[in-house]
């Protein structure tokens, strides 16, 4: 009963403390919650851009004979002025080259598109000396680059269209075929549309897009790639704090020490291993407090799927012994409560870092991978990525073994360093 | 059976001798002050009989129960007042004593009846819910005592309780030490304030280097010194010659020279006096100041250690 009363007043005494509640809960949702707000609310996966301002001078000319309906460059302007496109790109028509680049150079517009004139009559010669110019705000990295590659992306299409007409009608002569010179500007016209419909559903209705890509999602997890990796930087944002957690609250012993309850402790009828066994109670409980709040929490705030119950629950259980037991071994070390910040500030980070905390969305080299599995964070992290990938629980159950018997271990070192210094 | 019984206790840091053998009895319901100057050995011995340091050699029992064989027993016969305010400045006054009353083993109606009367004796009922760390250091005093009354020990150990804190306290203390042996509470009480000595005590140890150098009544004592009254000067100037002079008149038993003060014990000041004073003029030294004090027990330790107490 008194190892319980001594737990509860140090978790009262926890929580109580700003610092203690800052360091245990609000930092790591803090941190995940910047980077949440960071790709724009990520919830829905929807990554707002600022508006993009574009020029265009449409010069373009469709020529006599010309197998088209209209010229390139109004289908060129059109994409820039299209109803899907609306909401992130702002179009408007210049008269000349020279007004759009004084737009560009006041600022007005981000981007310019400069359509030649005789455009398409060069393009449908397979000439290569007439370009569209693309003028752009060198302050601007993003808008120039969305502009060029839809440009591109049209262009391209219609040359592919442009060569696949060329091939038809090459083969069909090869076969002794004579086509129908009538059909050739219907073939083109009809190709274009279907060009510039297929990009407009491929990028705004892809349900209704001709070639769409699927990707393999694993049963039960997050389909939405940001919020995928949320999970991870999540996971390895409440294993380092757990694990500072579970240090922070052991270096009350020491704290005790310096406040002279701990010898007052010692003249009162309580066993030294009740007051240790309490005093160990109180860090695995903060640990276990902080990791289901830090769980629930995200879930809400940042939409993480964290998976299978069961897999939770054990990687979850699997954390907190390791974190305990890092705590009580690390503070064992410690003298004084003076040193305990620089300690666990240095000694979590190195650790934190070298478990690959801070890394777990980044392909790394396989020497620091190998040497993760030498921390109790790299088995940590690793019990979660599989928890967060979908896996089975039966893939748990190796890191789970690792991050107890490591725990367990170093909790009875800590555990013999303490009794012997408070003997 | 004495309250407190401890035969031949000694304490070794390394070379280091805190205590060396020390013998006392302490009787129920009686108040003994260990009296003595700092790094005498007092928290030393009372570590000891709180259980805080294992004895290197020797006994010690409260209330009959070893404290190295029954600990455990020994202790809950015993409450301790720590020299330091050892309370958790984070929770307030009651969680406190509720926390440290359960410590004692104290639960439900009986927690809660003996915290109430608790917070009354030390005059906290109306700060209860306040938290410690934001009391003055008296208050923390009172509280710090308060936490070692809640299982209504048979003995309490208070290791200078009255240490840098304002008089209103410290008479706020005093008394509730008088009261707690009027009610039958042993006390054992260390100071290095010869006032609250003389005022607590029923007998007082006088300790000095690890050892109990002198031992009984006020009264008794203060017998030691022979009613020598102690007079203390203080001097232009000082010189060999004239406490040369000062020995050969007659009367005085003792000289001593600290701080610029020179300390005289005499057996009566009103015939000592003028010669003094005679003596410093024939060695062109003057006296600046002078103060007389009747035989107490600063003068007693002065006598058996040539040192004052306050050194």
């Amino acid at each position: 009963m008194k190892i319980l009363d001594i737990a509860f007043k140090d978790l009262i005494r926890s929580f109580r403390s700003a610092f203690a509640v800052g360091m245990m809960i609000i930092a790591p949702l803090g941190l995940i919650g910047l980077i949440y707000f960071a790709f724009g609310g990520a919830s829905g996966g929807t990554a707002d851009l600022p508006a993009v301002n574009v020029g265009v001078v449409n010069a373009d000319r469709l020529p006599a004979e010309a197998p088209l309906d209209k010229p390139l460059g109004d289908e060129i302007r059109s994409m820039f002025f299209d109803e899907s496109v609306a909401s992130w790109i702002t179009a408007s028509d210049y008269a000349d080259e020279a007004s759009a680049r004084t737009a560009v150079d006041k600022q007005e517009i981000g981007v310019a598109i400069i359509i030649p004139q005789d455009f398409t009559g060069h393009f449908l010669a397979g000439e290569t000396d007439s370009q569209v110019l693309i003028l752009s705000d060198p302050t601007l990295t993003i808008a120039p680059q969305v502009a060029e590659n839809m440009v591109t992306a049209m262009l391209d299409g219609v040359s592919g269209g442009r060569i696949a007409i060329q091939t038809v009608i090459e083969r069909q002569q090869a076969n002794g075929l004579q086509p129908d010179p009538a059909q050739i500007p219907v073939l083109i016209n009809r190709y274009t549309t279907w060009y510039a419909n297929f990009q407009r559903d491929m990028f705004h209705n892809p349900d209704r897009a001709a070639l769409t890509l699927a990707t393999a999602v694993a049963e039960g997890t997050s389909e939405n790639p940001i919020q995928k990796m949320l999970g991870i930087m999540m996971a390895g944002q409440m294993v380092f704090f757990s694990f500072f957690t579970g240090a922070f609250s052991m270096m009350s012993i020491l704290r005790e020490d310096e406040e002279g309850t701990l010898a007052r402790l010692f003249t009162m009828p309580v066993r030294r291993a009740s007051i240790l066994a309490g005093k160990f109670l109180a860090v695995f409980l903060s640990v276990v407090v902080q990791g289901i709040v830090l769980i629930i929490a995200a879930h809400y705030a940042f939409n993480i799927n964290w998976g299978e119950p069961l897999a939770v629950a054990l990687a979850l259980i699997g954390q907190v012994i390791a974190a305990t037991g890092l705590g009580v071994l690390l503070i064992s070390f410690v003298k004084e409560s003076k040193q305990g910040g620089p300690v666990l500030g240095g000694g979590l980070t190195a650790l934190g870092m070298l478990g690959g905390l801070f890394t777990a969305n980044i392909s790394m080299p396989k020497a620091f991978t190998m040497l993760a599995n030498f921390t109790p964070q790299g088995w940590v992290i690793k019990s979660w990525g599989i928890v967060l990938g979908g896996q089975p629980v039966s893939d748990l159950l190796l890191p789970f073994a690792v991050m107890t018997a490591m725990g367990i271990v170093m909790f009875v070192l800590g555990a013999i360093m303490f009794r012997k210094r408070y003997a | 059976m004495n309250a407190i019984e401890v035969k031949n206790l000694k304490k070794s840091f390394g070379d280091l001798v805190a205590v060396q053998g020390v013998d006392i009895a302490v009787q129920k319901g009686e108040i003994l002050s260990l009296l003595g100057p700092n790094g005498a050995g007092k928290s030393t011995t009372i570590s000891m009989l709180a259980g805080l340091l294992s004895p290197s050699d020797g006994e010690a029992s409260i209330m009959g129960h070893s404290v190295t064989k029954e600990p455990e027993a020994a202790k809950a016969s015993l409450g301790v007042v720590p020299q330091d305010i050892a309370l958790y400045p984070d929770l307030s006054a009651r969680e406190n004593l509720v926390f440290w009353g359960k410590m004692y083993g104290l639960r439900g109606a009986a927690l809660k009846t003996r915290v109430d009367q608790v917070l009354d004796i030390i005059g906290l009922t109306e700060r209860q819910k306040d938290r410690v760390g934001k009391f003055s250091g008296g208050m923390k005093r009172r509280v710090n005592i308060g936490a070692a009354l809640l299982h209504e020990p048979d003995v309490v150990i208070m290791d200078e309780p009255t240490v840098g804190i304002d008089p209103q306290s410290r008479r706020h203390i005093l008394d509730n030490v008088k009261e707690l042996n009027r009610q039958g509470m042993t006390v054992l009480y260390t100071t290095h304030y010869m006032e609250e000595a003389a005022e607590l005590s029923d007998h007082i140890a006088i300790m000095d280097q690890g050892k109990v150098i002198a031992y009984g009544t006020h009264d008794e004592l203060i017998k030691l010194v022979g009613e020598q009254t102690r007079i203390d000067l203080t001097l232009n100037a000082e010189s060999a010659m004239i406490f040369d002079a000062w020995h050969s008149v007659a009367g005085v038993s003792r000289i001593d020279a600290t701080d610029g003060t020179v300390t005289v014990l005499v057996d009566d000041s009103n015939q000592v006096l003028p010669a003094l004073f005679e003596a410093a003029a024939q060695a062109n030294v003057r006296i600046t100041s002078v103060d007389i004090q009747e035989p107490n027990l600063e003068t007693v330790f002065l006598h058996l250690t040539g040192r004052a107490l306050r050194d």
